[in-house]
């Protein structure tokens, strides 16, 4: 039948929307409680994503709790906000313990009596060592601590020591990191170096400036107390900088062909967090010693960076509480960086020899030298519910600018369709 | 139930009582039997109907409480520009989509009637799209369109002809989107025509070539309009599927995910009436204002279908 994808979609979609309610119907499972297990010995169950936690950490998590607790760990995959959401809607076949990407914190912070308050099981001791900015993005504005942080995402400019070598431009991280302090100073080498080599670019696509941009302003879009600030004069400034790119010719616009441009070497730099180095890895297998770290100009912002949360309907918090200290270790942390490039929030990880080390995807240098400091300095950003909706917009205008509209008419056009957005999002 | 027999029912009630219910008893095993379809229906399709109904007139965030918004959120619709550019982005997509495909189908059911030899190899093949999940051919599109290194734009600066920014330009990504429909339903549609072609009797045909009708002619005069209620159905049902295309631009820009999720890729020039309500549902965590728009597609399908209907079925009195 010709109807059937529709179908899928009404039944995938819309039952979604719906089933919520139903769902609760089927299978109240077996979250937590001591059901089927030894007497003594309770069930509890794990949630992550593909690459979320380190496999290796995960699997021998098991035979270390196995005395008292039968630990269930389940790579939930697809889209996992939708699945947490839908199973903390119905409030039936929780985990007992879940991750929480670092962009969908803002949204489940929004919720917060569905999780359990961490300070009560003694998280502000174990974060008064820990990054404090990054502790606060797993609290509510009254304090309750939902998520213990697992990887942060500190940001810093990727770039081809090859083709600026090429370029005649210095090539040594410490002394890119020196003659990109400010935006100014990105565009002019960044001029030089499409100068020289003119098949390659300094940027890789606007959303790219854009996302670091706006990691440096005070206030992004929503005020804390959920106003609109989406057309304030620092983010406006973001825009100039951001477009600043396209007028100087300087953009590769790679959005939808982005792995071939950087094996190519039609991107000679762009920015991302400490974890995209694993994308880079992948997309661009071929460029492997090439590339090299160095510190954004302005300063450093963090991108992403997931949380473990335990949801208010565990049975035993203290008992998932010590499972996630253990998971998150300094030398289990360690671990995931090595598996995955999970960039640990324990500073206490930084100094073990796997983050020490040099990569051989970045010619041997030692990237904790860059992303270390960065990840201190990430200055702290309060992130509304409704970030993620309300900048949508500008990031589309984005693209526009790209294929030829005018910057400053595209800044008009995605604040207002910012404040339709926000207006639905219940932002005054 | 039609009323007709529903009255019939009420008066059987009415001179027999419980006869009915006997005989719905009676017929437990037939109604076990067609329960499945009905119990799936009624889960999977009737209650989200009903649901994203009563959930239009209110806010909700998927978590949180869900709060009355009276007809806010239908206000937020008549007001919303994005809303605009999906309804144009869809309407364009689907002309480009419908009108070459079910030309095409024609052509193609033509050829498969004259053809004698191995015709239930051809049927296969033109059936095959169809039953192909759409997300492999949307990430097969998606490859064979690479701007840079796509089979297309290779082929195309091969014999000396510009490549065409068939992922990031305004009207190239509509027409890839229209590509790719065409090439899934094509087969589909021809299949229907070919069935509808068997079915007109042939002393027609041979009353055409008394009449000293050629091939062409016969086709214009005599099977397209044999075919009329055929062709009525397949412009029904690719108005309400084509109105309704989301995997094609989800899938096709889902690249640039990590970003600016399901927002149709550059320019929102792939993005459709559903995946809007999609990425406003679900990515954006607003189910109340999903569910207007998803009422909105609603309408403006059922109003499509409704001219499509009109126009070729008045052409047929």
């Amino acid at each position: 039948m010709q109807v059937s994808r529709r179908d899928v979609l009404r039944g995938g979609g819309l039952a979604a929307l719906l089933g919520l309610g139903v769902m609760t119907l089927p299978g109240c499972s077996s979250s937590s409680g001591g059901s089927g297990a030894a007497p003594g010995i309770q069930d509890m169950s794990l949630w992550y994503w593909e690459g979320g936690l380190s496999e290796t950490v995960v699997k021998s998590a098991v035979p270390q709790f196995a005395s008292s607790v039968k630990l269930t760990a389940t790579k939930v995959g697809g889209d996992f906000k939708q699945k947490l959401q839908t199973t903390l809607a119905a409030g039936a076949g929780l985990p007992s313990i879940t991750g929480v990407k670092g962009e969908d914190m803002p949204y489940f912070r929004s919720a917060a009596a569905k999780f359990v308050d961490l300070n009560t099981l003694g998280a502000a001791d174990i974060a008064k060592t820990g990054l404090a900015w990054k502790w606060k993005e797993g609290q509510d504005l009254t304090g309750k601590q939902l998520g213990y942080p697992i990887d942060i995402g500190p940001t810093a400019m990727f770039y081809r020591s090859d083709i600026f070598e090429k370029a005649g431009l210095a090539s040594d991280p410490t002394a890119v990191s020196e003659a990109v302090k400010t935006w100014d100073d990105y565009y002019a080498l960044g001029t030089e170096l499409h100068g020289k080599v003119p098949k390659s670019y300094p940027i890789d696509q606007l959303s790219t400036i854009w996302n670091i941009a706006i990691g440096q302003t005070s206030g992004r879009f929503v005020s804390q107390d959920n106003k609109f600030i989406g057309d304030s004069d620092e983010l406006h400034q973001a825009w100039l900088i951001t477009t600043k790119a396209q007028t100087l010719g300087l953009n590769a616009k790679s959005g939808q062909t982005r792995s071939n441009d950087e094996q190519s070497g039609k991107i000679a730099a762009t920015f991302g967090a400490a974890w995209a180095a694993l994308d880079l890895q992948s997309e661009a297998p071929k460029t492997a010693g090439k590339w090299r770290v160095a510190s954004n100009p302005v300063k450093p912002t963090n991108y992403g960076g997931s949380f473990l949360t335990i949801p208010a309907a565990t049975k035993d918090p203290q008992a998932a509480f010590d499972i996630i200290k253990w998971i998150l270790s300094a030398d289990n942390e360690a671990k995931g960086f090595e598996d995955a490039k999970i960039f640990p929030a324990d500073p206490a990880a930084w100094v073990l020899p796997e983050l020490t080390g040099g990569s051989e995807f970045f010619g041997g240098q030692k990237t904790i030298e860059i992303f270390g400091p960065a990840g201190q300095l990430v200055p702290s950003q309060y992130v509304a519910p409704s970030d993620g909706a309300v900048g949508s917009p500008y990031n589309d205008e984005l693209t526009k600018v790209e294929n030829g509209k005018d910057p400053e008419k595209a800044w008009t056009d995605a604040v207002a369709a910012a404040k339709q957005v926000a207006a639905r999002q219940g932002v005054a | 139930m039609s009323p007709a027999s529903s009255k019939l029912l009420r008066r059987a009630r009415a001179e027999r009582p419980g006869a009915r219910r006997g005989a719905v008893l009676r017929a437990w095993p037939q109604y076990l039997a067609v329960s499945p379809f009905y119990l799936l229906f009624a889960v999977f399709g009737l209650l989200p109907v009903l649901f994203s109904a009563w959930l239009a007139f209110h806010f909700w965030n998927g978590l949180t409480p869900v709060t009355p918004a009276g007809l806010q959120q239908f206000k937020f619709l008549a007001d919303d520009l994005v809303f605009r550019r999906a309804v144009v982005n869809t309407l364009i997509i689907w002309v480009l989509a419908t009108v070459p495909m079910l030309l095409i189908s024609l052509g193609l059911a033509a050829a498969l009637n004259a053809v004698r030899r191995f015709r239930l190899f051809y049927q296969i093949v033109l059936f095959l799209p169809s039953v192909t999940s759409i997300v492999a051919i949307a990430i097969f599109f998606k490859a064979a369109f690479n701007d840079q290194i796509g089979l297309v734009n290779v082929t195309l600066r091969a014999i000396g002809l510009h490549g065409i920014g068939w992922t990031t330009e305004y009207w190239p990504i509509k027409i890839l989107i229209a590509a790719l429909m065409t090439w899934q339903w094509v087969g589909y549609n021809a299949i229907i025509y070919f069935a509808g072609m068997q079915a007109i009797p042939s002393d027609i045909y041979e009353a055409a070539k008394i009449d000293g009708a050629g091939a062409f002619r016969t086709f214009w005069s005599v099977t397209v309009p044999m075919l009329r209620p055929v062709l009525i159905f397949t412009v029904v049902i690719s108005t309400i599927t084509g109105l309704q295309s989301f995997t094609e631009p989800q899938v096709i820009f889902s690249s640039n995910a990590a970003i600016n999720p399901n927002s149709g890729g550059p320019g929102q020039a792939g993005l459709t009436m559903v995946l809007y309500f999609y990425q406003q549902a679900f990515t954006n965590n607003n189910f109340g204002y999903g569910a207007a728009i998803a009422y909105g597609v609603f309408a403006i399908v059922a109003l499509f279908a409704l001219i499509n209907w009109r126009i070729v079925a008045r052409r047929e009195s």
